[in-house]
């Protein structure tokens, strides 16, 4: 019996901060709906102590969500040598935009490299797709 | 990255001896140190069933051909062509200080060690390097300038 | 490899150096771009296309519809054009004066604030061929040139021989990176990447110059004083210094007085000069700026009225979108439903959009009036501005069937 089933799966809070990725920018030049951009775009990297806490491994699919949006994307450890714990990285992408709050302050200017999401297992759900 | 293992998945696993050595663990060993190259792998080449993995290993192979003797290796996978590299080598810079070694496309392409051709490094000529011939020297121009690892000596 | 180089406008830096074998009038080979200019250079290449409610029309009837929705605006929307010639930008600013629009680029959520500083000259700048033949100090500042503007380190910045710089980069450049995380760029800068907190970069700032002044650094996140003092004191002893800016540092910071200080500042207690360069993505982004500050004295988020422009943030895409003041939506070479926050685009859902894009992009799939137009660069010619100001002009690689943008907004110009 898998008794995990009845407990609430960990959540995180994070501060996601986006990037740009030379290999993303290409797959998106080559096609913007293909699979290789999608698989580039929607990842979260974080610290290997959150990936813990989470119980998922790299790889697996994990939920992003905050009031703004939700979605599902592959998570990665960072591989950076500092801790960075709480602190997520995503390459700048429709799916990063989805989580963006629409709040300005009238400034003209989201903020689209500081993100707060909540991060829990996707439980093997696939990664959003891009539509609308 | 390319690893022993990763070789040695795409192999027949058959340990069939062919190749001169004892097992497909062995050969996938000498693959990474440039001793084999994937023809010397009979069934690998000929049997229609390993066609796919023979392919693949082609890949990654194709490029490195003409630094095999010199176990320079390049992860295309990895590379994308900042040109870091082809500026930062010394021997590219002493063939062709006005093309390459200034940054730009190169005038003397001919008597480069490496390139970038269609957004990838390509290396060439590799006898020229400085960490090979009786002069040798461990120059690591290529390496410590490259983002992303993607040359290696082995 | 001597003889006809062709410009790439994968992006800002608008390498002039590429090679290009074509095979049928299709690009086959590329020498010496990066892996996101050949892509860029492979893509062409495609019937023409002109599609009205998702369904294939001729140019003629694509150009009266959009004519149409134009006309029926009050305050039509003109974004995008970051991947247009300044001959095409040119044609866009007398449309939205026309048609009394508002008009504006991505560089509003972007490095727009930095580029209109710039043209104010609020502070010191210069180009990357100075930086090459002289500089011996740069700065990566919350950018990461490795992959987004991927030759700027061998071609520009720290690798190639220079004029003054015969030695190589080992000996007589010094490569920086202040960033939050540890990028490709950091990576190559080695004992050189200094990492901060995200949100930190204005008290590092202030450490700097007080570091610079002879003063002890201080920041509130303990940043170590030593490590704060050794960079003052390389920046310090620049003779040719230049901070490349990025996003990260922009969106860091409530506002440029704290960078401006610090070129200020440099430029009074260095031994030499001291640059500040905005590391502007699109490949002519600047040239955007440029154009409209000539015309209005403004970069972008502007509103025409009777030939009159007014600008403020209300005029920004994000600020008209977010308040519903717009009721039409030109978008040229732009796919802002995927590009700015889902929060805010969904509002371009409401109103017609008319979208002139090289590529079906989630802008184009949703537009009522679609023009697959040539790629600029690679299927039309032009003339552009480079990341640090530079004019350069290009001509096709390729032949193609279809449009220019500049072409489209002829057309459109005429229509109305």
């Amino acid at each position: 019996m898998d008794f995990g089933s009845f407990l609430a799966a960990p959540e995180i809070k994070v501060k996601i901060v986006t990037y740009r990725d030379i290999f993303q920018n290409k797959a998106m030049i080559e096609d913007r709906f293909g699979e290789d951009y999608k698989n580039t775009s929607a990842v979260i990297k974080m610290d290997s102590a959150d990936l813990n806490q989470l119980s998922v491994k790299k790889g697996d699919t994990v939920i992003v969500k905050n009031s703004f949006g939700k979605i599902v994307a592959r998570v990665e450890e960072s591989g950076y040598e500092t801790s960075h714990k709480g602190i997520a990285y995503m390459p700048n992408s429709p799916w990063s935009n989805m989580l963006v709050s629409d709040e300005t302050g009238g400034s003209g200017v989201p903020k689209f490299k500081d993100i707060e999401a909540t991060v829990t297992t996707a439980k093997g759900a696939k990664i959003t797709d891009l539509e609308l | 990255m390319t690893s022993t293992m990763e070789l040695y998945q795409l192999l027949p696993k058959t340990n069939c001896k062919e190749c001169g050595k004892t097992s497909c663990m062995a050969f996938a060993a000498g693959l990474m140190a440039r001793e084999f190259m994937p023809d010397d792998c009979p069934p690998l080449k000929n049997d229609p069933k390993y066609k796919e993995s023979y392919e693949k290993i082609s890949g990654m192979f194709s490029t490195t051909e003409g630094a095999t003797e010199t176990g320079l290796i390049v992860h295309e996978e990895l590379c994308f062509g900042c040109g870091n590299c082809v500026v930062a080598c010394p021997v590219n810079v002493a063939n062709d200080p006005y093309g390459a070694g200034s940054g730009k496309a190169p005038q003397k392409v001919e008597k480069l060690i490496l390139i970038i051709e269609d957004g990838i490094v390509k290396a060439q000529n590799v006898e020229e390097c400085r960490r090979f011939g009786k002069n040798k020297i461990l120059c690591n121009g290529c390496i410590v300038t490259c983002p992303v690892e993607a040359i290696e000596f082995v | 490899m001597e003889g006809n180089h062709n410009i790439c406008t994968g992006c800002g830096l608008l390498c002039d150096d590429i090679e290009v074998e074509l095979e049928k009038e299709i690009v086959n080979k590329v020498y010496t771009a990066c892996r996101v200019g050949v892509a860029h250079m492979k893509e062409g290449s495609r019937e023409a296309s002109f599609l009205v409610d998702g369904k294939p029309v001729d140019e003629p009837a694509a150009i009266e519809k959009a004519a149409e929705i134009l006309k029926n605006a009050k305050n039509p929307l003109i974004f995008g054009l970051g991947t247009s010639t300044n001959e095409a930008q040119k044609k866009a600013i007398e449309l939205a004066k026309k048609l009394n629009a508002t008009l504006d680029d991505t560089s509003s959520f972007c490095l727009g604030p930095v580029v209109e500083a710039l043209l104010q000259e609020k502070f010191k700048t210069c180009t990357l061929d100075d930086v090459r033949h002289k500089g011996d100090v740069m700065v990566f500042w919350g950018a990461d040139p490795s992959d987004s503007h991927p030759r700027h380190l061998s071609k520009f910045s720290y690798f190639p021989r220079g004029e003054q710089k015969q030695r190589g980069w080992e000996e007589e450049r010094t490569a920086i990176a202040i960033d939050i995380r540890k990028s490709h760029t950091a990576k190559i800068c080695g004992n050189y990447f200094f990492q901060i907190p995200p949100g930190g970069d204005a008290e590092f700032i202030n450490a700097l110059i007080d570091g610079v002044s002879g003063k002890l650094p201080k920041t509130s996140y303990g940043y170590p004083p030593k490590k704060l003092l050794e960079l003052a004191n390389i920046l310090k002893g620049a003779k040719f210094g230049t901070i490349f800016m990025g996003l990260g540092l922009l969106y860091s910071l409530e506002n440029l007085d704290p960078i401006i200080r610090l070129v200020e500042v440099l430029n009074e207690k260095a031994k030499g000069e001291f640059h500040l360069i905005p590391m502007v993505g699109h490949y002519n982004m600047r040239g955007f700026n440029q154009n409209l500050f000539a015309e209005t004295g403004y970069v972008n988020s502007v509103k025409f009225e009777n030939g009159e422009a007014k600008h403020g943030p209300e005029y920004s895409t994000v600020e008209a979108l977010k308040a519903k003041t717009v009721d039409a939506a030109l978008i040229i070479g732009s796919d802002p439903l995927a590009s700015l926050p889902r929060s805010i685009a969904k509002n371009l859902l409401d109103i017609p959009i008319i979208s002139i894009d090289p590529c079906e992009t989630l802008t184009s799939k949703k537009a009522k009036v679609y023009f697959g137009n040539a790629i600029s660069g690679v299927e039309c010619g032009g003339t552009a501005t480079r990341m640090d100001g530079v004019e350069v002009s290009f001509n096709p690689i390729i032949e193609t069937k279809r449009p220019s943008d500049e072409e489209i907004l002829t057309k459109l110009t005429e229509a109305l």
